[in-house]
């Protein structure tokens, strides 16, 4: 992590010297620090899906008039612990004609990337794995293995089903793909950078009217309906129509095997709808900037216990805009019908393809003819 | 030895030992699906290499174009068709492999050759990393303008053929005005390629 | 010139009805959003089953009570029954000239609850009641013998285990939920004893005769 400004704290400076103070060599430290964010950052990952399990649940409840789960901790908040734990336990099931290292492989190729790209996630200035310069696209690359992955599911499992419901997936993945990367690619084009950071970094400097979303309110349309077909959700779960297709490229698995798809599943629109709030949301940004509230009670943005108090409020911005988001795409679930395959098809390469690379050119546009609000 | 050089010097052997057993593995499985996802690997294991080399970009884009793009393109099409046939014995096969053997460890020894008689300048040029984004895209549309438009031109030729092959009623408009002899290859690449042509004559 | 000045309105003519038609689409997106997000401040309906049961309603047509002292083995209830399915065991008593009924029996896995035997019964010994909880683990089990059927089912409303909710049809004028009403608070509309009183009062001519005796009783 290295110190790209001044603002924000440096959590890795103080390990390694607080190491460094109880008498441990400076490789020895960094070594200690290497997988702590890691480890931190999957298992926010995981709660985070823990999180939007319930929510799923009591939201998709609510939506239809019913209570949801209940009895499983307070409001039912362990239920997706005990489901998880279910999982865990169950017979590990192969079927006997069944490709059995393609049937393993799969799920574990569809989990892997998503986890990766964990990477690229921030949650303040200094709060995330690793600033790789190539940021986003890091995303759009790795969320490209994943078609593989259910290709292999759908056809290790040997079952038309499942093969048709991986071919759809692989199909959609690829076609929503490409609009997907041309409404990041015009977020990009105004930031100057591919970096998440910078990318928040440009869009905090008026609080909420600098956000992305004023400027880019077509992209950021483009985006979510890309992120919600990625993530296979409704309206785009075709690939596992359960009325058409059983379950799809999932309907041979069982237990553990099961288990990773359906993490990879929430941990993706997890994801998803903190890349929108990145992108378009003004990422850790509070909607008015701390340092003008620093400033008017005339405080010092430096000062300790005021970098903690704006790291903390950069993380519960982060999660509160992403679950936001989360909620948006449940309740999106529960009231649009899902779409043909042709239709799929239809709305991603003859509207969304077009429009968006509309919007890259306009963007474009307004960059070089407004260099101030543009990011020029 | 550093911790850091010998952590990047097991990477590059496993990433070696990756790539070379999976294009041996692409070329020698008789399961063409196996074969297809091999390739998969490496691509993957390309990547890999680039990323040791500092190049996260090209890194990226190897997976996005290679991995998400086209492999993913061969393994639709192996799909689709998925149509198991026992092939026909071919004469001679076993020359045949002999002779291509030949050739191949040819090209190898070539290979090895240019490998040792080449001056490399080791530790080459330091790597841009981060930069590298910036340099490429300068590249691109500066001095190697004229292969990118090029290549684009290739790409937008491709499609348009793939359009033309994939859409058989705008090739049937145009021909039906000719009314001439061809009508009636016209009429047979009308009929679905997947059904087997065989079984319905009979 | 003329000619591509008219082309060009009509594509533009026709970006602008794209356009039109995405945002209109975008719009009923909306209104759809708006109707799921009203649903989610309405309150569940759920009835929590083992610890809240709805209350049948009036004429709930549940398992059939039987009274083997009634029964006058006439075989009625036979007849009338779409498949023939109670049965009957008696045997001719040839001193006193009279049947004796041995066994009758239903099989409840089999009817369909129709309540023709309940309707035709000479004697009134075949009743229905509001018990639908018929679960068991064979099917066997289903059929009741005369003891089975001469069982009294608990009541929902007696049972202290359970907390008894109103129907929907059976709450008071305007409300909606049955958890939050006051138990002695009649449901909306007139009640069949009221109906009965009224259509005595307005017809005395008539009221010398029948209607009465048939709709005697109701409860909430």
């Amino acid at each position: 992590m290295p110190i790209l400004m001044n603002t924000g704290i440096d959590i890795e400076l103080s390990f390694n010297n607080a190491l460094q103070g109880l008498g441990f060599s400076k490789s020895f430290a960094h070594m200690l620090w290497l997988p702590l964010p890691m480890l931190v950052v999957l298992t926010a990952a995981l709660i985070g899906v823990l999180a939007t399990v319930w929510l799923e649940r009591k939201i998709s409840a609510a939506a239809q008039q019913r209570v949801g789960p209940e009895y499983a901790g307070a409001l039912g908040l362990l239920q997706p612990m005990a489901d998880g734990l279910k999982l865990l336990v169950k017979e590990d099931i192969i079927p006997a004609k069944a490709d059995k290292v393609l049937f393993t492989l799969g799920p574990i190729l569809v989990v892997i990337p998503v986890v990766l790209s964990w990477l690229i996630v921030p949650f303040g200035q200094n709060l995330l794995i690793s600033n790789v310069g190539i940021g986003i696209f890091l995303w759009i690359a790795l969320s490209s293995i994943q078609p593989i992955g259910l290709l292999m599911s759908g056809y290790a499992s040997n079952n038309k089903y499942s093969l048709l419901g991986g071919l759809r997936a692989a199909a959609q993945s690829i076609s929503y793909e490409i609009p997907l990367a041309l409404s990041v690619l015009a977020v990009v084009m105004m930031s100057n950078s591919l970096s998440t950071i910078d990318i928040v970094n440009q869009q905090n400097g008026a609080g909420i009217f600098s956000w992305n979303i004023w400027r880019q309110p077509i992209g950021f349309i483009i985006f979510w309906i890309c992120a919600l077909a990625e993530c296979e959700r409704l309206p785009f779960d075709l690939p596992e129509a359960e009325e058409e297709l059983v379950a799809g490229y999932q309907t041979e698995y069982a237990g553990m095997k099961f288990a990773l798809f359906y993490l990879g599943s929430y941990i993706n629109l997890v994801l998803s709808a903190l890349l929108v709030s990145i992108l378009y949301l003004g990422g850790w940004g509070f909607p008015v900037p701390v340092e003008w509230i620093a400033s008017l009670f005339k405080q010092s943005i430096d000062q300790a216990f005021i970098q903690v108090i704006t790291a903390s409020i950069g993380i519960v911005m982060t999660i509160l805009k992403t679950y936001l988001l989360v909620f948006l795409a449940i309740l999106l679930r529960w009231t649009t019908p899902r779409v043909r395959i042709d239709q799929l098809l239809d709305l991603g390469w003859k509207f969304l393809l077009p429009i968006s690379l509309v919007n890259l050119l306009f963007t474009a546009a307004l960059k070089l003819s407004f260099p101030i609000a543009f990011g020029g | 030895m550093t911790i850091a050089s010998t952590t990047q010097q097991i990477c590059f052997f496993l990433l070696t030992a990756t790539i070379v057993s999976g294009a041996l593995g692409v070329v020698l499985l008789s399961n063409i699906v196996y074969s297809a996802f091999l390739l998969g690997g490496v691509f993957m294991g390309v990547a890999g290499l680039y990323l040791l080399l500092n190049a996260s970009f090209v890194a990226a884009a190897q997976i996005l174009v290679y991995v998400g793009a086209v492999n993913v393109l061969i393994l639709f099409a192996i799909m689709l068709v998925n149509k198991k046939e026992d092939l026909k014995p071919i004469k001679g096969l076993q020359y045949r492999k002999i002779l291509s053997g030949i050739v191949c460890i040819g090209l190898f020894i070539l290979l090895v050759r240019v490998d040792l008689s080449t001056p490399w300048s080791i530790p080459g040029p330091a790597a841009i990393g981060e930069e590298s984004t910036i340099r490429i895209g300068e590249h691109l549309f500066t001095d190697y303008l004229l292969p990118f438009e090029l290549a684009s031109v290739l790409l937008l030729m491709a499609m348009i053929g793939a359009i033309v092959l994939a859409r058989r009623d705008t090739i049937k408009a145009q021909y039906s005005i000719e009314k001439d002899n061809q009508s009636e290859i016209i009429n047979e690449s009308k009929t679905p390629v997947l059904i087997d042509q065989k079984s319905i004559k009979n | 010139m003329v000619d591509t000045l008219s082309q060009m309105l009509n594509f533009l003519n026709k970006v602008s009805e794209y356009t039109r038609e995405a945002i209109s689409a975008g719009n009923y997106l909306l209104q759809g959003l708006s109707v799921t997000f009203d649903h989610m401040r309405r309150r569940p309906v759920t009835v929590q089953y083992p610890y809240e049961k709805l209350i049948p309603s009036e004429r709930y047509r549940g398992r059939i009570h039987y009274e083997f002292d009634k029964c006058i083995a006439c075989e009625v209830c036979v007849r009338v029954c779409p498949i023939n399915l109670p049965v009957v065991d008696w045997v001719m008593n040839k001193e006193t000239k009279k049947k004796e009924l041995r066994n009758y029996s239903i099989d409840f896995g089999v009817c369909i609850f129709c309540g023709n035997c309940v309707e035709y019964c000479p004697t009134n010994c075949l009743s229905m009641t509001e018990e639908y909880e018929l679960a068991t683990f064979d099917r066997h089990s289903l059929n009741y013998d005369n003891v089975a059927l001469g069982r009294l089912p608990t009541s929902v409303t007696t049972d202290p285990s359970v907390q008894p909710l109103r129907e929907l049809a059976y709450l008071p004028k305007g409300a909606m939920d049955p958890h939050e009403i006051n138990p002695a608070e009649a449901r909306a509309g007139k009640l069949t004893s009221e109906i009965v009183d009224w259509m005595k009062n307005n017809s005395n001519q008539n009221s010398t005769k029948n209607k009465t005796k048939d709709s005697d009783k109701q409860g909430d």
